[in-house]
């Protein structure tokens, strides 16, 4: 679909500002009730999921042009998908359809940042949005006795991201989930320098074309292994494979799982066995990639008529993804495998969960606006009473580490594998 | 006109250059709103000159001021939902008051709050439960500003029948005038707090907001004081099942119900005799006939559907009641007293809505003033009529009225056939006041549809006038001048109010009224 198709939900928005709040019924406290990190950022109803279908109407009816405040509003956002679940408690409206094609018109008509260009053009060169060398993406593995499945096949591919390959303060992460998957005697293989990026940051950023190349560059390396499962600590990459390779419409043919859900699998079968007590209260955070973003596509088409009069249904019925199909339980159900450890929950969890920052492009063009979204999830975080703050996404661990570096908040940030290594 | 580039710095001065744009991208998501193809035939009505966040009571008395010495109109609001927020020609600076969002207090042992204009109803609700206290919603949900309900606007709350209206919950106001002076209202006139709206103190209720409110058109009010009520149940109120179907799990001092009954008069008995047994927490028709399946609908697809499902000649003459006690002895009572009500009119309780998933749903529907969004859903969008503060008796004959005057729109094909029947509404002070008002559903993108709805929006009035049916709800431009000749020439004193409360007429009269000559 392109903007244009969506112009009917766009005058079909009421203006109502429940896509700003949590659901009605979840909001727990005046002090977390708010779900869209933009608008708390921006405060002008432009930056609001309702405000900016607006001036995707606007933009579409010629009553604006493109301006570098438009822009910005358009880029000053995760893309975190809380204010598609709550538009949804009440509307059949998509508002995350729209800002992603809202940002593929800003880029097919030269609307782009320049930090965006940068990340664009380091994906280009080295398969990566960091400006790193590809060279060196294989390095978090060095030392590891693992198989390299352009060489030789294994059933797991072990997908490590962009992030977690080059960020040399989480390759130890990458590295402990791999050891965990080989300690219970996983058939796993890495693609090591071979791994390419899954293309979704480039896709929420607007480049389309780069999902289209880099998903399939990935099935087919897959295919080519010949691997059954994909596992990926990266819950962006995980996202990105389930929604966003699957609004390409090819099958997968493979299994992809996130290594919170394989690890709660090996714990459930017996082949992980966490002993050694961790006595600490810890709170999670669900990176929303993993959890509301990670439902797959739902393509639909089909045309809109009446009845009764004026009901206007869709036909066939369209299906909405809610984000009530996220990985939830798994990481949760890894932390309460760990003895002596108690989890306790913040108040905007699951579908509803606060985003960590660092999505949508935002952490490259804004920095600032990155970290003050992490300080208000490390401040729910505080509020729990928790010792730890936990979460499984390297994006949502870069992010939290930046913000407590600046902030020096009291509390500790722990990867599930981190937790989980520790009782083994 | 744009504003000249001297004023903006001025008002730039004052707010922050973060908190001042007149960026045209910001300045459309203002001027668009619901229901303004009904204004400007498009989604889009005036663009305000700039949009301006002030984040405390100076600083919105120093933008006002600014705007009489520089003759500027402006217009605040809230949350600001609805056309009735948006400027009313060139000329005019929007007030966001999004950064004013503070509950200031919780007075918990005299029973009220202090908030600021952007706290929402959900906001407000769930700090005074943790302290066993609840708040006056308005029907158009929780995602409404509680202070804009309180000191400007109308709207019925389902919690009527026990927690009263908007214009009776609110206390001492922080009140900054059209020209710039602020006012503080009742017991804060006299510095004695915010527990009283009439003294000691300046007690201006009635020319501050009277039944309908001044919708932004005389001043901007700042904080104010608004009753909270007992709430019988947990500090905390999880919910179960999956979105957005969710249920809240009743609490034991509380039962809810669908009660039917043989007719309309029957109805209208046993609504009296709730009143006058001074039972209940919410009452009301909550679920007129054609919303009946919205409560376990998650889109529009299932509407028709669960429709063919629903008995609705059960639903025909119903209401909702949930039951709140502070002790099981009373909750007793007040049940039977619901029983005797049933046997001595006929009435019964509908058995389809005990099934305990869906009473969980109609219960978080009802105290979470949730649900009421659903309504565009179907057509689109949808517009209200007829619908005054009046006698219970006089809502019944309303909601009679609306459904005629419905008829041959539905049968034209022009809003949607939801039966006839979307009678919304209930009581208010234990009956002493009734509220219906009739809901349409329409698609504004389908021409005749739209004809038909402004139609029969224009007929309803006409009706409410012939008919002695009171003042709308539905908040049109000029409404006072309409109505004003049939209800003791109100509107002559508006004017004269305007006049005296904005001598330089910069507070936008466009929903209020514009001063006297």
């Amino acid at each position: 679909m392109i903007l244009q198709d969506y112009r009917i939900d766009l005058q079909r928005c009421s203006r109502c500002s429940l896509c700003k709040w949590l659901p009605l019924s979840q909001i727990k406290s005046w002090r977390f009730a708010n779900a869209c990190p933009s608008m708390v950022w921006g405060n002008f109803h432009a930056y609001s999921a309702g405000g900016r279908m607006i001036a995707a109407l606007a933009l579409l009816d010629g009553r604006i042009d493109y301006t570098d405040k438009l822009v910005e509003i358009l880029y000053q956002c995760q893309m975190d998908g809380a204010c598609d679940v709550s538009c949804k408690v009440n509307r059949d409206l998509d508002p995350l359809e729209v800002m992603l094609e809202l940002r593929a018109k800003c880029v097919e008509e030269g609307q782009v940042l320049p930090a965006h260009m940068v990340m664009i053009e380091s994906l280009k060169s080295d398969d990566n949005t960091l400006g790193e060398p590809k060279a060196e993406r294989g390095k978090w593995a060095e030392g590891l006795d693992v198989k390299d499945i352009t060489k030789e096949k294994a059933d797991v591919l072990y997908f490590a991201g962009c992030r977690y390959s080059f960020d040399q303060d989480l390759r130890k992460i990458a590295r402990d989930a791999l050891s965990l998957l080989m300690k219970a005697g996983v058939d796993v293989g890495i693609s090591g320098k071979e791994e390419a990026c899954c293309g979704g940051r480039a896709f929420e950023i607007g480049y389309r074309g780069e999902l289209t190349k880099y998903a399939e560059h990935n099935m087919e390396t897959w295919k080519a292994a010949g691997v059954r499962t994909v596992v990926t600590p990266c819950s962006d990459c995980y996202g990105t494979f389930k929604f966003h390779y699957s609004r390409l419409g090819q099958e997968m043919n493979v299994e992809v799982l996130h290594i919170t859900e394989y690890l709660d699998r090996l714990i459930k079968e017996g082949s992980l066995k966490p002993t050694k007590k961790v006595p600490m209260q810890v709170t999670y955070h669900d990176p929303c990639h993993l959890g509301r973003l990670s439902e797959p596509y739902i393509p639909w088409e089909g045309i809109e008529r009446k009845v009764l009069g004026q009901v206007i249904v869709k036909d066939p019925p369209k299906e909405y993804r809610r984000g009530t199909s996220g990985i939830y339980e798994p990481p949760r159900d890894v932390l309460r495998s760990i003895p002596g450890l108690e989890l306790v929950e913040m108040e905007r969890i699951k579908e509803y969960a606060w985003c960590c920052g660092a999505g949508g492009g935002v952490k490259e063009a804004y920095p600032e606006f990155a970290l003050s979204t992490a300080d208000e999830r490390i401040e729910e975080a505080m509020a729990t009473g928790a010792e730890a703050l936990v979460t499984s996404c390297s994006w949502c661990e870069r992010n939290f580490r930046d913000a407590l570096e600046r902030s020096g908040a009291k509390i500790k940030l722990y990867d599930v594998v981190e937790l989980l290594i520790e009782a083994l | 006109m744009a504003l000249r580039k001297n004023v903006y710095r001025i008002l730039e001065d004052i707010v922050g250059q973060q908190n001042i744009s007149d960026e045209p991208v910001i300045l459309d998501t203002y001027a668009f709103q619901w229901l303004a193809e009904t204004i400007s035939g498009t989604k889009f009505c005036s663009r305000p000159e700039a949009v301006l966040l002030p984040c405390n009571v100076e600083e919105v008395q120093a933008i006002i001021k600014a705007c009489n010495r520089y003759g500027i109109r402006y217009k605040a609001f809230s949350t600001g939902w609805g056309p009735w927020n948006t400027v009313g020609g060139e000329g005019v600076i929007q007030l966001d008051l999004r950064r004013m969002n503070s509950i200031v207090e919780i007075d918990e042992k005299n029973m009220y709050a202090v908030v600021e204009p952007y706290v929402i109803g959900s906001q407000l609700q769930v700090e005074a439960m943790k302290k066993g206290l609840n708040c006056h919603m308005v029907g158009a949900g929780a995602n409404c500003s509680i202070l804009a309900s309180a000191t400007s606007m109308a709207g019925y709350g389902l919690t009527g029948i026990f927690m009263g209206y908007s214009n009776s919950n609110v206390l001492a106001v922080e009140w900054v005038l059209p020209d710039g002076e602020i006012l503080r209202l009742g017991s804060l006139g006299s510095g004695d707090g915010w527990f009283c709206g009439d003294g000691p103190g300046p007690s201006l209720r009635g020319i501050m907001r009277g039944m309908i409110g001044a919708l932004g058109g005389l001043g901007v009010f700042t904080k104010c004081g608004v009753k909270l009520y007992p709430w019988y149940g947990p500090p905390t109120t999880p919910m179960e099942g999956i979105h957005p179907l969710n249920g809240m799990p009743i609490p034991e001092n509380y039962q809810a119900h669908s009660l039917t009954f043989p007719s309309w008069e029957a109805l209208s008995d046993a609504v009296y005799r709730i009143g006058e047994a001074e039972i209940g927490y919410v009452m009301g028709r909550a679920l007129p006939p054609g919303l009946i399946p919205v409560i376990s609908i998650s889109s529009a697809a299932d509407y028709t559907q669960m429709l063919q499902m629903v008995t609705m000649d059960e639903f025909k003459y119903a209401i909702q009641i949930i039951l709140g006690a502070n002790s099981a002895r009373e909750l007793e009572y007040q049940k039977r007293a619901v029983e005797d009500i049933l046997s001595e009119t006929g009435g019964k309780i509908i058995q389809m809505m005990e099934e305990p998933s869906v009473k969980n749903i109609l219960f978080r529907h009802l105290i979470k003033s949730e649900g009421i969004s659903r309504v565009f859903q179907l057509a689109g969008t949808f517009a209200t009529s007829l619908g005054a503060g009046t006698s219970w008796d006089t809502a019944v004959a309303t909601g009679k009225i609306g459904e005629q005057l419905k008829r041959k729109y539905i049968e034209r094909g022009a809003i949607a056939d939801d039966g006839g029947d979307l009678a919304w509404g209930g009581t208010y002070q234990q009956g002493r006041f009734g509220h219906l008002e009739e809901i349409i559903m329409y698609d504004f993108q389908d021409a005749d549809s739209l004809k038909g709805a402004d139609e029969y929006v224009e007929e309803s009035a006409q009706a409410a006038i012939d008919k002695s049916l009171g003042q709308p709800i539905s908040i049109v431009r000029g409404m006072a001048e309409q109505f004003g000749p049939s209800s003791c020439d109100y509107h002559i004193w508006m004017k004269k109010i305007k006049k005296a409360f904005d001598p330089n007429t910069t507070s936008d009269p466009s929903f209020y009224i514009e001063p006297e000559a």
